[in-house]
Order: structure tokens, then sequence, then C-alpha cells
């Protein structure tokens, strides 16, 4: 078990920077996830830590040991990837010990950790099966074992569930969180999935074009976003971006929309963020998750006013079995929706939306960072 | 067919020049239409440099072998398998002996990183290191592995199935009337023999035979091994009828034993040995040996190649082929020798 530290650690491929910059403290045990869209430095940033590709500038700690010249075997890590190398002529248990072998470990002691590994997993049934014998579940099972068997102090997992159906996936994901708790050790995990980040992660790191963008815990994340596009990157459906001008009337202020909607930021986060006055008659960014829309006309936990809420026309109507999604316009503005399925909208209906401003962001429009 | 910027484009409704720039990230492309062209790149695996790369002919027709140690027995003919595949397609073959250095491993592995060849076949070695793993994670890197393992990726490959050519040479003496069957092997700690002492140990088990421990020998698999561990042998009460020989050396310390000793082959003892060389077929009385089918697995590993240069997924990413028995006189009294 080990942390893994990373200080200003930059990749560059030719003149391409793919990894820029990036700090990064790892905690002993902790699951840490590396989410962003493809080409966002994420798996060239794990493959740093491996040991796969060289760093251009900084260092990386592998518990007290910097390892930039230290190569992958001697890293104590083990890599799991989406595709992975099961042989068809070794059964489960040579599936899983023959890099052991390789290394030439004694045979007592590969014995000791192949079973140990298969009775975390609950595949000792399985080790004298081939391949072809074994449901997807089970070979990614034993693709996970192959990495246990190392007794590595860091795991890393580059998208190791993506090759799998949604449904094994999910059981997966919730296999893995397990396997970590049982594990107690360090695992760090890149995917482009958020729902699978916020699912898995201890913390989550959101990049973007090499850059780190936020280093939270799910919720911190989901709740207070540093910019637009980690706002717009977690959370599913996206959160809605909607321009809008900062104005004040009397002492309070309001998200203008040209006509389209106008809602009073509450007093209480004019108080914890006083910067907001700074913006009064420019133009900011409106944001607001599809969740914090509420049908007007179903019971709803806040009081609905004129303050906040605006009418808007229903395009589409997309019921999810426990919720329904609407996609809805004003004027210009387009956004979603997430509303009770008591719902009775329909399409070409106009219908009063309430926004629960307690959870409403605002961003600058130029620098796109988070004023709330 | 492998998907075009002209099919992307009329996938979205926009013009080719639109599915060019956001493919490479340049301005000039809402952010809608590039979100729809990315995902369509995405589903489709399409590769940018892929056409940029054919446009520019900048294909060199050359395709890098690496050998882990060129005396290996055996590589003459995967080498030659492999030229000729690959000559008839219209590519030229070099031949990069890494000697088991990782280093110059890596230099050659530099080869294909850099696009001075097409791709790679790498022949032997053990277990898959960084450099290798590195250029098989990025998409670009095409290589192809023969009778070497890959713990982490997969990597398109070409095996021998040793296991099974233990378990071959094994039950032919078995088949031959014999019940104490000796092994004499190299180090068990090299994985391709233990591979060998599995099959040997399956065959045994599943002919109902006990495995006898005193039966199996360790060696450093050197011709006077295979001496000295027949006169060991010969002080046991009561000696083994046939010998499972894991490499020819081996079997010619062997020979020369028994011979010594005044025994006949395969009157007194039966041997098979593993790997078609000049000696096994030369040797008196001639060897019967387990076979690995190197002119197929040099085809196959050239073929696979091939496929992955012109962007195509060989049909099964890791294929086993089983060695094959060659019988001769020295486990079969009635082939004369």
């Amino acid at each position: 078990m080990a942390s893994v530290t990373l200080k200003n650690v930059t990749k560059r491929f030719d003149d391409v920077v793919a990894v820029n910059n990036v700090n990064l403290e790892i905690k002993d045990k902790e699951f840490l996830v590396l989410v962003g869209p493809s080409g966002c430095g994420k798996s060239t940033t794990l493959r740093m830590v491996a040991g796969l590709e060289e760093i251009t500038e900084g260092t990386i700690k592998i518990g007290d040991t910097v390892v930039n010249d230290v190569p992958p075997k001697d890293r104590d890590i083990a890599m799991v990837f989406q595709n992975y190398a099961l042989y068809p002529h070794m059964d489960v248990y040579n599936n899983m010990a023959f890099g052991l072998k390789l290394r030439k470990f004694p045979k007592d002691e590969i014995d000791r950790r192949v079973k140990e590994a298969a009775g975390i997993l609950g595949i000792e049934q399985l080790l004298d099966r081939k391949p072809k014998q074994l449901s997807g579940g089970q070979r990614q099972r034993v693709a996970l074992g192959r990495a246990i068997v190392r007794e590595p102090k860091v795991f890393l997992m580059d998208e190791p569930l993506s090759n799998l159906d949604a449904k094994l996936r999910v059981q997966m994901r919730t296999e893995l969180s397990k396997l970590h708790d049982r594990l107690q050790t360090t695992v760090i995990y890149v995917t482009h999935d958020q729902t699978e980040a916020m699912t898995m992660g201890d913390r989550i790191v959101v990049l973007r074009d090499g850059v780190i963008q936020q280093v939270d815990d799910p919720l911190t994340l989901y709740n207070k976003p540093n910019n637009m596009f980690v706002a717009g990157f977690i959370g599913s459906p996206a959160m809605n971006f909607l321009d809008a001008k900062l104005l004040k009337e009397g002492d309070k202020y309001y998200l203008d929309g040209a006509g389209a909607f106008k809602i009073a930021i509450p007093e209480t986060k004019v108080k914890e963020v006083p910067e907001i006055k700074e913006y009064v008659n420019k133009q900011v960014v409106f944001g607001i998750r599809p969740e914090d829309l509420t049908d007007a006309s179903l019971t709803h936990e806040f009081d609905i006013t004129e303050d906040n809420s605006f009418t808007a026309s229903v395009e589409v109507v997309e019921p999810m079995g426990s919720e329904i999604y609407l996609y809805l316009t004003i004027d210009d503005h387009s956004m979603i929706a997430r509303v009770d399925v008591e719902t009775k909208a329909k399409v070409g209906d106009n219908i009063k939306l309430g926004v629960d401003t307690r959870k409403m962001h605002v961003f600058d429009p130029e620098t796109e960072e988070a004023i709330f | 067919m492998p998907l075009t910027l002209k099919d992307i484009a009329r996938m979205v409704g926009v013009a080719e020049s639109t599915v060019s720039r956001a493919i490479n990230n340049k301005p000039g492309v809402g952010e809608e239409t590039r979100r729809k062209i990315m995902k369509i790149v995405k589903e489709y695996n399409f590769k940018p440099n892929q056409l940029a790369r054919g446009l520019a002919k900048k294909e060199t027709r050359i395709i890098a072998l690496l050998l882990s140690d060129l005396a290996t027995p055996g590589y003459t003919e995967i080498i030659k398998s492999i030229e000729e595949v690959a000559n008839r397609a219209g590519y030229q073959v070099i031949l990069c002996n890494t000697a088991n250095d990782i280093d110059k491993e890596k230099a050659y592995l530099e080869l294909v990183a850099r696009n001075r060849v097409d791709g790679a076949i790498i022949v032997g070695g053990e277990l898959a290191d960084k450099n290798i793993l590195n250029l098989a994670l990025n998409k670009e890197g095409r290589l192809v592995l023969v009778n070497r393992l890959a713990e982490e990726v997969l990597i398109p490959t070409i095996l021998v199935d040793n296991a099974k050519g233990g378990y071959l040479a094994t039950a032919h003496l078995i088949e031959q009337g014999l019940s104490r069957i000796a092994i004499i092997m190299g180090s068990i700690q090299d994985f391709l023999e233990s591979e060998k002492l599995n099959g040997y140990k399956q065959a045994l088990k599943d002919h109902n035979l006990p495995l006898r421990e005193e039966l199996i020998f360790e060696t450093d698999g050197s011709r006077e091994s295979g001496y000295n561990t027949f006169l060991n042998l010969m002080e046991l009460d009561e000696p083994p009828g046939g010998f499972f020989v894991t490499s020819d050396l081996l079997a010619v310390g062997l020979i020369e034993a028994i011979k010594m000793g005044g025994y006949f082959i395969p009157d007194d003892f039966a041997i098979v040995s593993y790997g078609e060389s000049l000696i096994t077929s030369i040797i008196n009385p001639p060897l019967t040996v387990v076979a690995e089918p190197l002119n197929k697995l040099g085809r196959l590993a050239a073929e696979y190649l091939l496929k992955l240069i012109n962007n195509q997924s060989p049909d099964r990413v890791i294929r086993v082929l089983e060695p094959v028995l060659k019988m001769r006189a020295s486990s079969n009294p009635q082939i004369k020798s």
C-alpha cells in the first residue's frame, strides 16, 4: 500500500502537450478516478505512473520513492486495461500464474498467491477451467486476479470495464468497489464515463486538455463545480447553461434572460459570494441542473414565485420510467428538466417551471469559472 | 470497408473539409457539429491519420522481425515463412536480433513508433515489457507476438502449446506399453519447460499412471546433463523404460550414455525429444520428436501483421497452435533407423 504523488508532471509528444503541469496527491488506500473526454490526458497520466510513458517534466513518487527512472516491473504496481489477454490453452490457474512463473517466483509462493486471489474474487472453483468455459464477468475477474497476484502497492486501471455490456458493467462496478474495500490498496482508475467516476471514486480528478479542472469527492464535484466544463461534464443529463445579464433592482440581484426569464439570486448566495456584485449589468451564464427545475403544477419542496419561475415550451417529452425528461425552449434558450412522472406536460404545452435557486450556479462567460 | 472522411461528411451533412477540421481540432467548426463528428469517429474507430498517411503514401512496405535470439533452433524456418508471406504481399522484411537485450529491443521498436517500418513481429522472449505494452496501447503500433506472453494488454499473438507437446510425447511413450517414464528437462523456472512438465503430468494422470517425483529431472539443459542423468537413473531400483527429453542437446547426451552402457534404443529404452532439428533427424537412431508447426507459426504471424497494417483485425487475436508428434525409430521398434 502506498500513496502516489505527482508534482508538476508534464508530458509532451513533440510539440503537443498531453499532460500539463499536473499536481496530485493520491492517498494510501484511496480509490481515485481520473475522468475526462477522449484526449484529455487521463490515460497518459496513468501510463506515466505505470512507467510505460516517460515523464517530460516533474516527478512522480510512489510511497516515498521517486520513480521517474524506475522501470514498471520495479514500481510495485499492477495494471488492468480494457483488453486483456486470456490464453485459451491455459486454465484459469495458469492464466493468473504465468506472469509470476515468468518472473521466477517460487512455486509455493505462486500457489499461495493464486489461491488467495481466487478466494478474494470468488473464483476458486474455476481454477481448472479454460477461458472459453467462463462467462464475461468471470473472465474479467481472472484478469483482475492476474493483477492481484502481483500484490502491488497500487492498482492502475484504464477503462477496465468499457468492453463489457451495460448490465455487466454495472455489476462489475460494484464488484470493483467491494474488491477495493477488501484489498485495502490504492487504486487509480481511468474512465471517460462520468457515472462510473461518480459511483466508484473516493475522489475524482476531472481533466481537460491535459489540465486538471477539479479534484474533489463526487458530491462536491456535483454540487460545487469549479467551472462550466466540470459542471457540464459531471451529471446526466448535463447542466443547463443559459446566457443572462446580472441586474440589480433595489436590494435584489436578478439573472435576466432578455425577457425569457428573470430569476432572483437568493440573498444568502449574495452574502456568501459578494463578488457577484461586480457583475452587475454584465453578461453571465446561469447554470441549473435538470433536476433543479420543477413542474410548478406538481407538489414541490420550495415556494414558487415570480422570482424563481418562468414559462417554457415543451419540445419533447421523454419518459425514463421513474422520471420524465422534458426538452424545453424559451426564446433562443433550450434546456432539459427532469421532472416527476406525475407531470401532465405534453409536446407544444407552455408550462411553468420552478427553479430551485438554492442550487443555481452562475459562471463568468469569459473565463468559464464558477462565480458560485 | 473502412469509413472515409466523405462517409462521415455525408452522415453529418457537412463538407469534408469541416470533418477534417473537426478531427484535427482546428477552429471553424460549431460545437454541436464537432460533437456529432467526433461521436461517429469514436463509434467507428475512425483513425484520422489513416487517410493522411494514405494520401502522403508514407507506407514503407517494410516490416521488422525482432528475434529474441537468432541462434534459437527453428527460427530459420519461422523467418523463411514470414518472409515468403510478406514478399508475396509486396513487403520486405528486416531482421533484428535483440539478443534478449531490452535496450536493443527498445531501439528496434522505435522503428515502429517512428513509422520507419509498417509493423513488427516479435518472436520469443518471456514477458512483454513496457516498450511492447506502450507501443501496443498506441493505436498506430502494429505488433504481432510469436511465442511471447503479455500480461496486461491483448496483443495479437501466435503461440505453440508446449504443454500439449509434453502431453503428446508422454502419451506416445505410454502407448508403447511403458509405464515408468522419466522427464529430463531444463530449469523448471523456465516457463516453457514448466509447461512441458505440465503436459507430462497430465498425460500420466489421464492414463491412470502415478506421478513419480524421482523420475522428474531438472537440469541445466546441457549435453553433459543428459549423459549424467542417465547414470543417476540407473541407480534407481527400478529404472524407467522411456524418456521424454525436452531438448535435442539433452537427448544427445542421453543417447551417448545409453550406448556407452551397451543398451539398445528403443528395445531397452525409448526416447522422445522436443523440437525438430538437424541433430534429431541424423542421430542414430533418428529421434521421435514433438515438432512445432514452425512454418504455420511464421505464416500466421505475417498474415496477422498484414491484416493489422490494412486496419483489419485478425479473427482470433490469440492463436494457439498444437505441435505434432513425428514418430521415428527412437521410440518404436517397428520403425527401422
